[in-house]
């Protein structure tokens, strides 16, 4: 391994350093910065590795055996899509082998690799808690039960058009591609003011007295993140800023469990929203220096 | 909600969220946990919600989004509490239908549960598969939304915190160990027992209570349950634990593969801290005890004390040499307890209990209940609680429903890759620890994985061994080599290219593997090939001396042709990766053996049942 390139590579990485400061002094630093570096770059390579010894003040060595060992971790770059296919006994014993190497034959890799165009990478696992719906296949944290070889190619092309539809039914971001006021039809998507780099909902909103524009996420169905940005939602009132139809709704998050916020989406699909999230500020941004300040005092 | 400041505070609270009247309304249950989740149940939650809006039902027709109820196979289903209607496998349109039937005190008769052609069951607690358990843990998980501490305070919950406050350290530990409670993560060492072990240490610089999440047994996911469904369970039994043993800090080791668990395990810290339920100085008491979760990353071996207590250190997680134990000197070489989720989820029950009242389900030296993960070739498959000492027979038959199809039941593979598999002829063995380690398996955490005539125990050995090549750590020698060895023999006798000498020498590799490895993982990785040895030796020797596999799995030993149902549909043949189906329109196909992949397409595309695998 050359010394240059690790250098010089290793002081451009404000993500590891970043990621590694955010975990000082905590117990298992090592794994959960690997964790949180492959979630950020795909996979775990060389320069990150020595970054991460650099800013953990742990011996390279002692990085690359902890990545190595566990199988979460992964030293090569891996595809857009990640298709994981349970081989635990109960799945096992109900053919999970024959749809292995059905996925293995239609994407022309075997498990643990990834194809050339970068699309797909075909991984097996030793149990994914679905058991008694085996043989389970999981493409990017969707679960599909009872899978065949019949089934396989048909999973893959709906990997591969991605969970665009508002009733994603795994559950994860249902991201509305079109999304309007229940009351009076109109409009409230904005794709000029992006959240993360989708179109942003352009709401009014109202608290403590202040009135001005929310803007949220809309990649936020109502059923992801957790609950410590709940608040903001209770103490924020939406209204469609063209009929002034409140928008809070009287049905509780079933995740976190405040008010959401409910749109129509270009289906006719209720999508309902919630505050909660890992950051508040992605998911329901108020604009007006009245109100953020209310949002960050709830932080 | 404002953190609580006393006992009195917490009493109160529970009081009035209790008093809320949300449980006197019909409420509809989903459960959504993560096997339901995969079949479809958030979009059942959607169109409640669109349901309640429209028929403008809010405030009189409640919603709440569980965990599983055990009854994965059903899913996603429909329990409308408190009278108890279940509805199976519920399509997003019939919604309305359900919630205006609940809305009018009516039952929509045409969507309940009926089992083959019997009648119709109208309420969950009378279907065989629910009537014939002891849902002491999985009950409550259809009381709670996991995600909201408010459910289960107002369902009882933390009050055997309150309970172990008022008792004090020697006295709740008495009561542990008066319950009999074993562990339930597979070795069935006493709970009681090693409380005190960890009570009695030096607690100068400080004990850890960890709960082992990281249910390796593939197979298996009674724990994924009680951590979704019920994580505040798992908190208040290790707050009991920490009244108990004078631990301060606690540790929630959960496996990378379950990213909801971890999630709902997350959220309800987050809320018992907030509460003032976790921290400093809890509920104005001298006790303090905090949590953190700590995520697996995918290693069989983590599940290991030892190796466990490494991860949680963040290095590569090998066993160790014992003693000392963990108990001893266990995360930062400080007095370390490791119990398993369900035995944690135990704990609060003992304590609203009592000891006795507990006991009373189960047997002399087994008391309690114990989930399995019912699952592989059964009827009816799914999480089952059922009292310690209830047999294999009435877990599989009389819960289960016994075989799928027309295959008869064979076998039962139990304790995972530690375990065994007990013969169908065995059925009438009571489900404890020590009958089954009697009989060559374990009862190991619950996995209970039925196998039938289409299940060839010689692959099933196999397949074992090679889970167990790939995880052993490769510390000790001759678990690492020994293990590799015997996967090699096992796949050349599934290929047919064993010699009955073969069997000799597997049963001499696992007696050596055995006695000679360090940890449990090499201690018990013959018992997959012994206990099939024992009971199947026949089939072992179909394979040898015939290259026969009687059950047609193993790939080299079968072939796969075309009989006469073939209508000549033709679906096959356009199916067929390796174009080896041949066959003209409204004729029967063939199948050219030389190209035949046996990938297995053809039988599942098959709409006739047409194409034999021998
Ligand atoms: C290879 C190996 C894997 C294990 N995996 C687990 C596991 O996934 N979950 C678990 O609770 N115990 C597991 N155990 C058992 C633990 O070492 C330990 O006995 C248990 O967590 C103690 O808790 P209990 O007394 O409540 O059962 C495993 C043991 C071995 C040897
Ligand atoms: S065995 Fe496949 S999900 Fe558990
Ligand atoms: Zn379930
Ligand atoms: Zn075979």
């Amino acid at each position: 391994m050359d010394t240059m390139r690790g250098d010089t590579i290793g002081a451009d990485a404000p993500d590891v350093a970043a990621i590694a400061a955010a975990h000082r002094g905590s117990r298992a630093a090592l794994i959960a910065i690997l964790r949180e570096v492959q979630a950020a770059r795909g996979y775990l390579p060389e320069d990150a590795l020595r970054a991460v010894a650099r800013h953990t003040g742990r011996s390279l060595v002692d990085v690359y055996a902890v990545a190595s060992f566990y199988h979460s971790f992964s030293l090569k770059p891996r595809g857009r899509h990640t298709v994981c296919a349970c081989l635990g006994t109960a799945c096992h014993v109900r053919g999970g082998q024959q749809v292995v190497e059905a996925l293995s034959r239609e994407l022309g890799v075997r498990a643990g690799e990834t194809t050339p165009d970068g699309e797909f990478t075909l991984e097996t696992a030793n149990c994914l808690g679905a058991c008694a719906l085996g043989p389970v296949v999981v493409v990017d944290g969707r679960y599909f039960a009872k899978v065949n070889p019949g089934k396989v190619r048909r999973i893959l092309s709906q990997a591969r058009s991605g969970v665009a539809a508002p009733e994603a039914a795994d559950g994860e971001r249902a991201l509305v591609t079109e999304a309007v006021c229940p009351e009076c039809g109109r409009p409230l998507l904005d794709a000029a003011r992006p959240i993360d780099g989708y179109p942003s909902l352009q709401v009014s909103a109202q608290c403590n007295g202040w009135r001005g524009r929310a803007r949220i996420s809309c990649v936020d169905g109502v059923l992801d993140g957790a609950p410590e940005n709940a608040a903001a939602l209770e103490r924020v009132r939406l209204f469609c800023p063209h009929c002034s139809a409140g928008l809070n709704d009287l049905l509780r998050c079933g995740e976190c469990g405040v008010p959401t916020v409910s749109v129509l989406a270009g289906d006719g699909a209720l999508v309902q929203m919630c505050g909660c999230g890992e950051q508040r500020v992605r998911r329901a941004e108020v604009e007006g220096a009245g109100a953020r300040r209310e949002i960050a005092q709830l932080s | 909600m404002r953190s609580l400041s006393s006992v009195e505070d917490l009493a109160a609270l529970r009081q009035r969220l209790a008093g809320r009247g949300e449980r006197a309304i019909p409420t509809i249950v989903i459960p959504a946990g993560t096997c339901g989740r995969a079949n479809g149940a958030l979009d059942l939650v959607r169109a409640a919600k669109r349901e309640l809006l429209a028929r403008e039902l809010v405030g009189r027709i409640g919603l709440r989004v569980t965990g599983c109820h055990g009854f994965c196979e059903m899913e996603p289903s429909v329990l409308v509490a408190p009278h108890g209607t279940f509805y199976p496998k519920v399509a997003s349109e019939e919604m309305g239908r359900i919630i205006g039937a609940a809305a009018q005190d009516r039952v929509v008769t045409d969507l309940l549960f009926a089992d083959g052609e019997g009648e119709r069951i109208e309420r969950q607690d009378d279907i065989p598969f629910f009537a014939r358990q002891t849902r002491r843990l999985l009950g409550r998980n259809q009381e709670v939304d996991p995600t909201r501490i408010e459910d289960y305070l107002a369902s009882g919950g933390y009050a055997a915190l309150a309970a172990a406050l008022a008792a004090g350290p020697e006295p709740v530990v008495a009561e542990v160990k008066a319950s009999g409670l074993r562990g339930r993560g597979g070795a069935g060492f006493p709970t009681g027992a090693k409380w005190e072990m960890l009570a009695r240490q030096p607690g100068r610089r400080g004990k850890f209570l960890v709960c082992n999440a990281d249910e390796g047994d593939p197979g298996a996911y009674m724990d994924r349950s009680a951590l979704e469904g019920n994580p505040h369970a798992i908190l208040e039994g290790m707050l009991v634990g920490a009244v108990g043993t004078g631990a301060n800090e606690g540790v929630i080791y959960v496996r990378d593969e379950y990213p909801l668990a971890i999630r709902h395990v997350s959220m309800a810290i987050r809320q018992a801290r907030a509460l003032g339920l976790l921290g400093e100085r809890i509920l104005g008491t001298d006790l303090s005890f905090d949590i953190e979760v700590v995520r697996g990353a995918g290693a069989f071996v983590c599940g290991e004390e030892t190796a466990l207590i490494r991860s949680i250190e963040g290095k590569v997680g090998e066993p160790r040499q014992r003693p000392p134990f963990p108990v001893q000197r266990g995360i930062d070489g400080k007095p370390t307890l490791i119990n398993n989720v369900e035995t944690w989820a135990n704990i609060p029950l003992i304590l609203e209990k009592g000891a006795a009242e507990f006991a009373a389900v189960g047997t002399q030296g087994n008391s309690g209940t114990k989930i399995f993960s019912l699952v592989g070739k059964v009827k009816r498959t799914g999480l089952v609680e059922v009292p310690m000492g209830a047999t294999l027979g009435e877990i599989i038959h009389d819960i289960g429903g016994g075989p799928v199809g027309a295959a008869a039941v064979k076998a039962v593979q139990t304790g995972g890759p530690s375990g065994g598999c007990i013969p169908a002829a065995r059925f009438d063995l009571p489900v404890d620890y020590d009958a089954l380690t009697a009989a060559g398996s374990i009862m190991g955490s619950g996995g209970m994985i039925v196998m039938d005539a289409h299940t060839c125990m010689v692959d099933v050995a196999r397949y074992f061994m090679g889970f167990l090549k790939q995880e052993s750590c490769g510390k000790c020698f001759t678990c690492r080599k020994g293990t590799q060895r015997m996967h090699e023999i096992l796949d050349d006798i599934t290929r047919g290219e064993g010699s009955p000498e073969h069997l000799q020498l597997l049963e001499e590799l696992a007696l050596a593997v055995k006695d000679t490895t360090m940890c449990g993982l090499g201690q018990t990785a013959a018992n997959p090939v012994l206990s099939t040895l024992r009971y199947f030796r026949e089939e072992y020797l179909e394979h040898i001396r015939h290259g026969r596999c009687p059950a047609a799995v193993c790939k080299a030993l079968v072939t796969y042709s075309i009989n006469e149902a073939c209508t000549g549909c033709g679906a096959c043949r356009r199916a067929c990766p390796g174009e080896a189906i041949r066959g003209a329109s409204k004729e029967r196909h063939v199948i050219d053996s030389a190209r035949c992949t046996k990938c297995g397409m053809c039988v599942t595309v098959c709409q006739f049942g047409a194409v034999a695998v021998a």
